[in-house]
């Protein structure tokens, strides 16, 4: 928003130093918030992932780069490994689920596809943590779930759900399901059926026009929705520890540990420096194709 | 720009942190302001007994939970709030002790402290109530749904074994998972070191695999839910579990079994230290420390208060065990820079173990 403004005053008044100004003191609140909660939090962060640290925990800004060779040893980096994985199931199932749907609110007629909308929004009316304590009462030995299963005489021994890998990709999936449906939803909506037709105009069948035409003008929601979904879900350690019982740990949990429990803030610091490079690193892999998407 | 001047209000405190600048203690005691800054356990101080010391002196608690003696030791020391009254655990007392971060307690002013069961006058981690005051105790022990688990369980040696893989609980907590095993391995639970790490590292990577769920904040829930059948648990969950469901057994184990101890104590940032002593006399009276003793079944170090409890409160095994056992109980010592090596270790064969 304040982008908009800065550049929609400068084009009116060119070469007025006036508007220049202006322009900067509506940026103002926007750099203040970047700056304090954005800039500021990352450079204390980064200056202690290079401290040492005393009996107490205290940070003791002592150059060292120790947080950073310990952070390279394979159990840190097994669970790296995991989190990474987790988060990726999460995000491939979530645009296989949310694909379609997206598709089918973009394509309905404007009264459904507000209604429709409204219904992917109502989950975010409720805390996450209440909605994630709902699925550990479906999902456990004599939770809904499986009190259907036993009743309907499918199984006759109880599922283990509930604290499994399979519980934390359920709870990632159903967390971040909506953004991954709502950037698609965008890019389905401006979707000009015209190029749909002409797809069919010359001689393409659905399976075609859809992998030829429809994903590929939709493909900057679909990288967008990854984002959104990939990103905050490897950090994601409420509902991994909720639902995955901490038997089988992510690096949230891990980073949350060396500040709440093991004394140990540098260490935590480093693990989150090198997870915001990760984050850096998937978010230039996935806006560089979002760009080659908008060039094509 | 009135929300610049927002933002600008909303930042300073982050700045003041991040300056790191720690206040003098606080000065002009006898004048204070109605107010109290509790930063106490979660669910641990009834509200009811709050609400009736406000009633009863007008003072104004504000309270602040933390998870962790770490998580609560750290924002202490950050500086960031101006806490009257904390609730450290014992080895918590004594790192903050041998730091100098807590104020000598005006024992003139604590005219409850009788109260008191005498071994709790008298505690290794702060002998005399110098620093701080009991609060409440309690045990870590093994909860069995005797339904479902037939054999007879007595130790932690019993607890893991093949046959209850993925039915078991366990505290999310390194420091209590390294003690069973040292405990089990014969050594003190306070014998922290490189070697004896080495020595019980091949115990835990045949205890952790079989682990389903690490819960410290509930771990009864799981039990209760059947979605595991043993549990390592806080004697509190235990006897809540009890009253629930006879089923729910509490075991003492053979070896390891330790006292924590959780205990009142007023920081030397503290700005209302004389409200922090009333606070704390209050809790020590007997039908205050019953309210607690009400809510949360734990091991009341209160006598005065213990003698009010029912037959059937006292009767319960998780709350109350027998006195010879909780007498031969050691309590954790302080750690120091180990701490992050015992977490090193348990997270390291959580990840790995399976």
């Amino acid at each position: 928003m304040g982008g908009a403004a800065f550049s929609d005053t400068a084009a009116s008044h060119p070469a007025s130093a006036t508007a220049g100004w202006k322009a900067w003191l509506l940026l103002a609140p926007l750099l203040i918030w970047l700056g304090v909660f954005v800039a500021l939090p990352t450079a204390l962060l980064i200056l202690t992932s290079f401290s040492k640290r005393d009996a107490l925990g205290r940070v003791i800004y002592d150059f060292t780069l120790e947080n950073y060779l310990n952070s390279f040893n394979p159990t840190w980096l097994t669970i790296f490994g995991n989190s990474i994985f987790y988060a990726f199931l999460a995000t491939v199932i979530c645009v296989v689920v949310g694909y379609p749907a997206a598709y089918t609110i973009g394509r309905a007629s404007p009264r459904v596809r507000h209604l429709l909308l409204t219904l992917v929004m109502i989950p975010f009316w409720t805390s996450f943590l209440i909605r994630t304590y709902a699925w550990i009462s479906i999902l456990s030995e004599q939770g809904l779930a499986n009190s259907l299963l036993l009743a309907s005489r499918i199984f006759t021994d109880p599922l283990p759900m509930m604290y499994t890998p399979f519980s934390i990709v359920l709870g990632l999936v159903y967390n971040y399901l909506p953004f991954m449906i709502l950037p698609i939803y965008t890019s389905v909506e401006k979707l000009d059926n015209s190029l749909i037709e002409a797809a069919y105009d010359l001689g393409a069948g659905p399976m075609r026009a859809f992998s030829r035409v429809i994903i590929p003008l939709t493909k900057p929601g679909i990288a967008a929705g990854a984002l959104l979904v990939f990103v905050p879900a490897i950090a994601m350690y409420a509902i991994t520890t909720l639902m995955g019982g901490g038997s089988n740990p992510t690096i949230g949990e891990v980073i949350q540990n060396q500040f709440t429990k093991a004394r140990n803030q540098p260490f935590g610091a480093a693990l989150g420096v090198l997870l915001m490079l990760l984050f850096l690193v998937s978010f230039l892999i996935l806006s560089r194709r979002k760009n080659v998407a908008h060039a094509a | 720009m009135q929300n610049l001047r927002n933002l600008t209000l909303l930042a300073l405190p982050f700045l003041l942190a991040a300056c790191g600048g720690s206040k003098p203690a606080g000065a002009g005691a006898s004048n204070e302001e109605k107010k109290l800054n509790l930063y106490c356990w979660a669910e641990y101080i009834p509200q009811g007994v709050i609400d009736d010391f406000t009633k009863e002196t007008g003072i104004q608690v504000s309270v602040e939970n933390y998870a962790s003696n770490e998580e609560m030791i750290g924002k202490l020391l950050a500086g960031g709030g101006k806490y009257d009254l904390i609730q450290p655990s014992e080895y918590a007392v004594e790192a903050l002790i041998q730091d100098q971060q807590l104020q000598p307690l005006n024992q003139g002013a604590l005219t409850n402290l009788g109260n008191l069961a005498p071994e709790f006058r008298n505690m290794p981690f702060d002998a005399g109530n110098k620093f701080s005051v009991p609060f409440m105790a309690g045990f870590v022990g093994i909860v069995v749904n005797t339904d479902k688990i037939k054999t007879p369980i007595k130790s932690f040696n019993d607890v893991f074994v093949p046959a209850h893989k993925n039915r078991i609980v366990i505290l999310d907590d390194s420091r209590e998972i390294t003690s069973w095993a040292l405990g089990e391995a014969g050594l003190g639970i306070n014998d922290v070191t490189p070697e004896n790490l080495a020595k019980i590292r091949p115990m835990l990577q045949k205890w952790l695999p079989l682990v389903k769920v690490y819960d410290s904040d509930s771990p009864k829930t799981a039990l209760q839910n059947g979605d595991v059948d043993i549990g390592v648990v806080w004697s509190g969950e235990g006897a809540i579990l009890y009253n629930d469901n006879k089923k729910f057994q509490f075991v003492l184990p053979h070896s390891g079994a330790h006292l924590f101890v959780d205990n009142m104590a007023i920081p030397k940032t503290a700005q209302h230290p004389q409200n922090a002593h009333l606070f704390i006399n209050y809790l020590l009276r007997p039908e205050v420390g019953k309210k607690v003793a009400d809510e949360f079944p734990y091991y009341s170090p209160n006598r005065a208060a213990r003698s009010l409890l029912s037959p059937e409160q006292l009767a319960n095994p998780a709350s109350y065990p027998p006195a010879q056992e909780v007498s031969r109980m050691q309590t954790f010592k302080d750690l120091g820079p180990q701490a992050a090596a015992v977490d090193a270790l348990v997270t390291e064969i959580k990840a790995g173990g399976k």
